[in-house]
């Protein structure tokens, strides 16, 4: 305590300015608040307490007392997450859950289960309630303005936006097209998903994308069968040899992909 | 009819509403505020959810009272309750299925709550995803991760994900980490 008596005013903010770090740097790392001597903190503030004269002083002296609220607000908040049921040292938790298998961790899940019980069921009152809607509904054309379409342009990049940012080279891209239209050529009229579908979803979305753009050159062509819910691809050429006469209006056609039906188509193959 | 008796009858009207309020759904998160049932049951509410609560007790359910701003309520704390949220829950865990959810979706959930709850209720999106993709690939793991947040398991804040007003209602926490560290 000694060291407290007699110190220069230097002394004295250079005391308070490493205390008032140290409760920063509580507060930002997330280290133990019980790092820092509450007791001795306010003994040093005391000690200065008097020696304060100018409005600087006070200031610090306000701020350093205002830290150390935060740091005791720290420590209550330690102690009651360490004491509620709950807390679980971090490492250990996370070195368990890694060494559990799915099947072990599920059932932990549904031991510890207790599901909402809840029905939905539209009742009369409800229906008419859907139907007085329905009729004070205008038609959609008097309400367009309620579904505004996307500003698709401006948030969107196309690929010469994608190699203006050197995200890309249009060699890199032309190589990759060539590559997927030589693997069609190779295979012939294919069903789509086949063709598309690879060993990893992300290979299966890029070459969906990178097909697309064979489609739009009118390189690849798409032979849609609705009522079997079938899309097959072949190369151009493949189409004109069979149809060559045949004219039909082009078109866009959205053609979904989704992990799950990925997922089911390598299963699918996985199986044959 | 004595008075007794018309207040037996009182009584009964009043718990089969409050059932039918609870049982069946009327906003996108189940159960009821407990204003809801002060306006519909009246200042009793809270005698008439304990009746319904021992008639549901023979069939295995009870009614909980979760707050908005997280943790279970005790009962008694009547002005508090206005707030909070009653739903109807199973009292004892579901042993047998009760779900149609992939046993990797439950392995999954179970280890982002752990995960959760061990860190002290808060926890970066990206440190979940890192910490799931041990076992699942990253597309699953985000497709998952989605989908917790859809049906109210987690919540996500500002890129941290926390727990979920589901979670609160459905899951012993204290009991989900008792197995995974027993």
């Amino acid at each position: 305590m000694k060291f407290y008596k007699v110190p220069g005013k230097q002394m004295k903010f250079d005391e308070l300015f490493r205390l008032l770090n140290f409760c920063k740097t509580i507060q930002t790392e997330g280290t133990d608040p019980f790092d820092l001597d509450v007791k001795k903190f306010l003994e040093t503030l005391k000690q200065y307490h008097k020696k304060w004269k100018s409005l600087d002083d006070l200031l610090l002296d306000a701020e350093a007392i205002a830290e150390l609220a935060k740091i005791i607000e720290l420590q209550g908040k330690w102690i009651k997450d360490r004491s509620s049921s709950f807390y679980i040292d971090p490492v250990l938790l996370e070195l368990k859950l890694k060494m559990l298998e799915p099947q072990q961790l599920a059932t932990a899940f549904f031991k510890s289960w207790h599901p909402i019980i809840s029905l939905d069921r539209i009742t009369p009152q409800r229906l008419t309630e859907g139907l007085a809607y329905w009729d004070a509904l205008l038609p959609l054309g008097e309400r367009i303005d309620e579904f505004p379409f996307p500003s698709a342009v401006k948030s969107t990049f196309d690929i010469e936006d994608l190699i203006e940012l050197n995200i890309l080279s249009k060699t890199e891209f032309d190589d990759s097209i060539r590559a997927v239209l030589n693997e069609l050529e190779v295979r012939g009229r294919i069903e789509y998903h086949d063709f598309i579908y690879g060993a990893s979803f992300e290979t299966s979305v890029k070459k969906a994308y990178l097909t697309s753009y064979l489609v739009n050159e009118g390189k690849a062509e798409l032979d849609i069968n609705p009522l079997e819910e079938e899309v097959f691809i072949s190369p151009s050429y493949y189409t004109n040899v069979n149809a060559q006469a045949h004219h039909t209006q082009s078109r866009s056609i959205p053609i979904s992909l989704s992990y799950e039906d990925w997922l089911q188509w390598m299963q699918k193959r996985n199986q044959e | 009819m004595d008075a007794e008796e018309e207040s037996g009858i009182r009584t009964e009207r009043k718990v089969k509403k409050a059932a039918q309020l609870l049982f069946f759904r009327r906003h996108r998160i189940p159960g009821v505020k407990g204003w809801e049932l002060k306006k519909a049951l009246g200042d009793d509410y809270v005698e008439v959810i304990a009746v319904l609560n021992s008639v549901l007790d023979t069939l295995g359910m009870e009614v909980k009272l979760i707050s908005e701003e997280g943790g279970e309520k005790e009962e008694g704390e009547e002005k508090k309750a206005e707030r909070d949220r009653f739903m109807i829950v199973l009292k004892s865990p579901v042993i047998e299925k009760a779900s149609g959810e992939r046993i990797d979706n439950i392995a999954m959930l179970s280890a982002t709550l752990a995960y959760i709850i061990s860190k002290q209720g808060k926890v970066p999106r990206k440190a979940v995803e890192e910490f799931l993709s041990d076992k699942f690939p990253k597309q699953r793991v985000y497709f998952a991760i989605d989908r917790y947040i859809k049906q109210g398991y987690v919540g996500e804040d500002d890129k941290a994900l926390y727990i979920g007003w589901r979670t609160r209602a459905e899951v012993d926490r204290k009991a989900l980490l008792d197995l995974i560290l027993s």
